[in-house]
């Protein structure tokens, strides 16, 4: 039955986005070509954010035991790398913002998917082995589409000319969340030793407060107009 | 969408399919949750017999004794709680398999469960069985193994529906898989055997030949070092060669008036193929060899690393004025006056050649009408010591120092040196005729610069025992066999090897392959652990399906929530 997990870890990872894309409407957009390019714009940034790190980054030689604060937190910081590529996908296209927002976080969080999920599922569901740890991954990726929805949102926000001065510091505050949100998740687990079920709650728990408060400040800045 | 996504995936696909295919093509195995070897019980036919378990593949569940449905499944049962009548059970039920899990150190064990084990393990391969029957080294992860395994298995048909359910979900299986295919027989496996010889001074001299056999037994045959059975004997007999070889180049003393033949053979627990053919070749074969022409009497060494008895077996009481007679008196002679704490008789017991397996090595001389004697601090050769794999090479020092009985049969090196010691008096009284010239017992031939050396002892029996020796192992390049007779060139002459090969047609000896294996055990769940998990993620989906369809709601309230601020600017 080992297949049948596979095909559980496949269907709680790849239906929310399917829903997503069904119920926001963008199929009567015919926007499924422009999220493929969001997707290859994600794989350009990965690569270049791959080479950037392996070129300047010294591999770390301490201890097994002991995290490397200062190593991680510059590492997270080429994730600014992120913003940039969402930027330049949000400002290819023409539209509303929500249909801009929408289609670069759709692209963008699919992509990720295929590149990063589908591998491990498809190996390590299959075989004899049980672990919990793929269920854990397939949840995961739920979470990353609401991070990268998130994301896209505070983007936008960022580049708008109109932004009201009392909403700039906020709007830098999420942004600087959402960048490092990874960073920060590894520094709980690794300071309060959290278990994985924990930790994925804690994400989870993380990802909808940055996502609501960005929906807030959104709503604010469309409807204040 | 399925149009738009078809053109796309066209064009994509043109030149990424290839690639694409190649990835999913390549299937990975999945890392097991444990991996560790296990060795499997012993498979031989000897005379036409089958012996022990026959197979050696496994794909199964494990469970421990206590789960009521056993058939089809994995046993697992440590030593601690094993018993004969589990044992049967497990069989009765046609189990797929039983693994018997070994403590790493074998003096944490009480002593009455080895001695238990230790009787048990004839009776295991006596009954023939179809189950491949496997023994594993106990670690950390197979315990914890084991413990999940007992406790699933002891609490199935015990309780309610909603305790089973949450069992299933939380509750680890393991499916154990062995590597390997299954067993068949070894073709062409030879048994070798080693001699060397001392040459007297002058000519037509009687021979006495020094035997031992070098190979070990026990229920597993990657488990049996054999370190008293009969790591003892080679040792003792390595030794000997090379005291004697010393005497016998020393210049004061000459050559003694006897040729001396050392020989290791080679498949002893195997009803002594080695030394059969070896007389055979010998005697029937050959034009002349020290064998044909006059043989004093023949000394086998089986079993003397431990206690204060000593024991000699023959077949035949030896009559007065034979040089089998003098060897007893100059025994008798040697304990008494040099070491009176040894207890010595001998022994009496004719041939039996309607047994399946001859008793000790000696009777197969005797069958050949050559006078033979074996020395052993065993009484009987039944003794479970024999072919027990917990025969080891010592057991921890700390339970010897508490005075308690340390368990299972071992080698005390001053016991050991003791012997040697005792059997080289009594062999230089022999040959160099010392009661008729006068000589009293109590003079002491090998002290000094020609003592026997403790060290040597200890180091040989180090060397003998880091690894298993059973027959089924020892092919002719074994490092083993080479390195006796390297040992044996150093102070023998003539070394010769002599090889052992089963007869085509009528074989005396049958090994099967398949000895050692890796066990792989995974971690599983049951099936409706599957499907409950379905439809969990179905449930979960409908949820999701309706809250994202119901967004819109959330997107009006914080609109009516901020709302009103702007109106108020």
């Amino acid at each position: 039955m080992t297949l049948f997990h596979f095909g559980n870890c496949f269907s709680l990872a790849y239906f929310p986005y399917f829903i997503a894309y069904k119920c926001s409407g963008l199929s009567e957009y015919n926007a499924f070509w422009r999220c493929v390019q969001a997707g290859a714009t994600y794989l350009f940034v990965q690569l270049c954010k791959m080479l950037f790190l392996a070129t300047f980054f010294p591999t770390w030689e301490g201890g097994v035991g002991v995290y490397d604060f200062v190593g991680e937190f510059m590492k997270a910081t080429v994730d600014m790398a992120d913003l940039l590529g969402l930027h330049l996908v949000m400002s290819r296209n023409a539209g509303k913002g929500e249909y801009k927002i929408m289609v670069a976080a759709m692209g963008w969080a699919t992509a990720e998917l295929i590149m990063s999920r589908c591998i491990p599922l498809w190996v390590g569901a299959r075989g004899i082995e049980f672990d919990w740890k793929y269920i854990q991954m397939s949840f995961d990726s739920n979470i990353s589409l609401v991070h990268y929805i998130a994301m896209a949102a505070v983007v936008w926000m960022f580049t708008r000319y109109d932004l009201p001065k009392s909403f700039r510091l906020p709007v830098t505050i999420l942004l600087g969340l959402c960048v490092y949100k990874g960073f920060l998740m590894e520094l709980f687990v690794h300071v309060f030793l959290l278990g994985s079920w924990t930790a994925l709650l804690v994400k989870a728990v993380l990802t909808g407060a940055i996502s609501l408060c960005s929906l807030f400040l959104f709503v604010t800045l469309v409807h204040s107009n | 969408m399925f149009e738009e996504a078809s053109e796309v995936l066209e064009n994509m696909l043109k030149w990424s399919l290839p690639l694409s295919l190649v990835l999913f093509l390549v299937l990975l195995r999945a890392e097991a949750a444990h991996e560790f070897s296990v060795y499997r019980m012993q498979q031989y036919d000897l005379q036409g017999q089958t012996y022990g378990s026959r197979n050696a593949i496994l794909n199964t569940e494990a469970r421990t004794v206590e789960a009521e449905v056993l058939s089809r499944r994995c046993v697992m049962m440590r030593l601690a709680d094993f018993s004969y009548e589990k044992y049967q059970k497990a069989l009765q039920q046609s189990a797929g398999a039983v693994v018997i899990i070994l403590p790493q150190n074998m003096s944490t064990m009480p002593q009455d469960i080895v001695q238990q084990f230790m009787e048990l393990e004839p009776e295991l391969l006596a009954t023939e069985t179809i189950v491949p029957v496997y023994f594993a080294l106990e670690d950390e992860e197979l315990l914890s193994i084991y413990t999940q395994t007992q406790i699933s298995s002891s609490s199935q048909g015990s309780s309610s529906a909603a305790e089973v359910l949450l069992h299933t979900a939380t509750a680890n299986g393991f499916q154990m898989v062995t590597s390997g295919a299954q067993s068949k027989a070894v073709s062409d496996w030879a048994i070798t055997s080693l001699e060397g010889r001392l040459t007297g001074a002058g000519e037509d001299l009687p021979t006495i030949v020094l035997v031992a056999h070098y190979d070990s037994f026990g229920v597993a045959p990657w488990l049996s070092y054999g370190a008293d059975s009969n790591g003892s004997g080679v040792a003792i007999l390595l030794e000997l060669a090379r005291l004697f070889s010393r005497l016998y180049s020393y210049k004061r003393s000459h050559a003694g008036r006897y040729n001396l033949l050392f020989f290791l053979s080679g498949g002893g627990k195997f009803n002594y193929q080695g030394t059969k053919r070896w007389l055979e070749d010998n005697l029937d074969h050959t034009d002349s060899s020290l064998l044909q022409d006059n043989v004093a009497f023949v000394l086998c060494l089986d079993t003397l690393g431990n206690s204060d008895n000593l024991y000699l077996h023959v077949s035949k009481p030896p009559k007065e004025g034979s040089p089998q007679h003098i060897l007893l008196k100059e025994l008798e002679t040697v304990v008494a006056h040099q070491h009176p704490e040894l207890k010595f008789s001998m022994v009496h017991k004719k041939i039996n050649l309607a047994d399946d397996t001859l008793a000790w090595e000696h009777e197969r001389f005797g069958i050949r009408r050559l006078p033979a004697f074996t020395l052993s601090h065993l009484e009987s050769h039944r003794s479970p010591a024999r072919h027990s794999i917990m025969d080891k090479r010592s057991v921890s020092s700390s339970l010897e120092g508490a005075g308690e009985a340390t368990a299972g049969p071992h080698v005390d090196l001053t016991k050991l040196s003791r012997n040697t010691k005792v059997i080289a008096e009594t062999l230089a009284r022999v040959i160099y005729n010392l009661t008729e010239k006068g000589v009293s017992g109590d003079l002491e031939i090998f002290t000094e610069q020609m003592q026997v050396q403790e060290d040597q002892l200890a180091s040989l029996l180090d060397w003998l025992t880091a690894q298993p020796r059973a027959a089924q192992l020892l092919d002719k390049d074994s490092s083993i066999v080479h390195t006796l007779e390297y040992y044996l060139n150093h102070y023998l002459k003539d070394v010769k090897r002599h090889l052992v090969r089963a007869d085509k047609r009528d074989p005396e000896f049958v090994f099967y392959d398949q000895l050692k294996q890796t066990m792989n055990a995974y971690r599983v769940k049951p099936a409706i652990f599957d499907l409950l998990l379905a439809f969990c993620i179905a449930s979960y989906l409908g949820v999701l399906y309706l809250a994202i369809q119901n967004f819109g709601l959330l997107y009006s309230f914080l609109r009516r929530v901020t709302s009103p601020r702007v109106k108020q600017h």
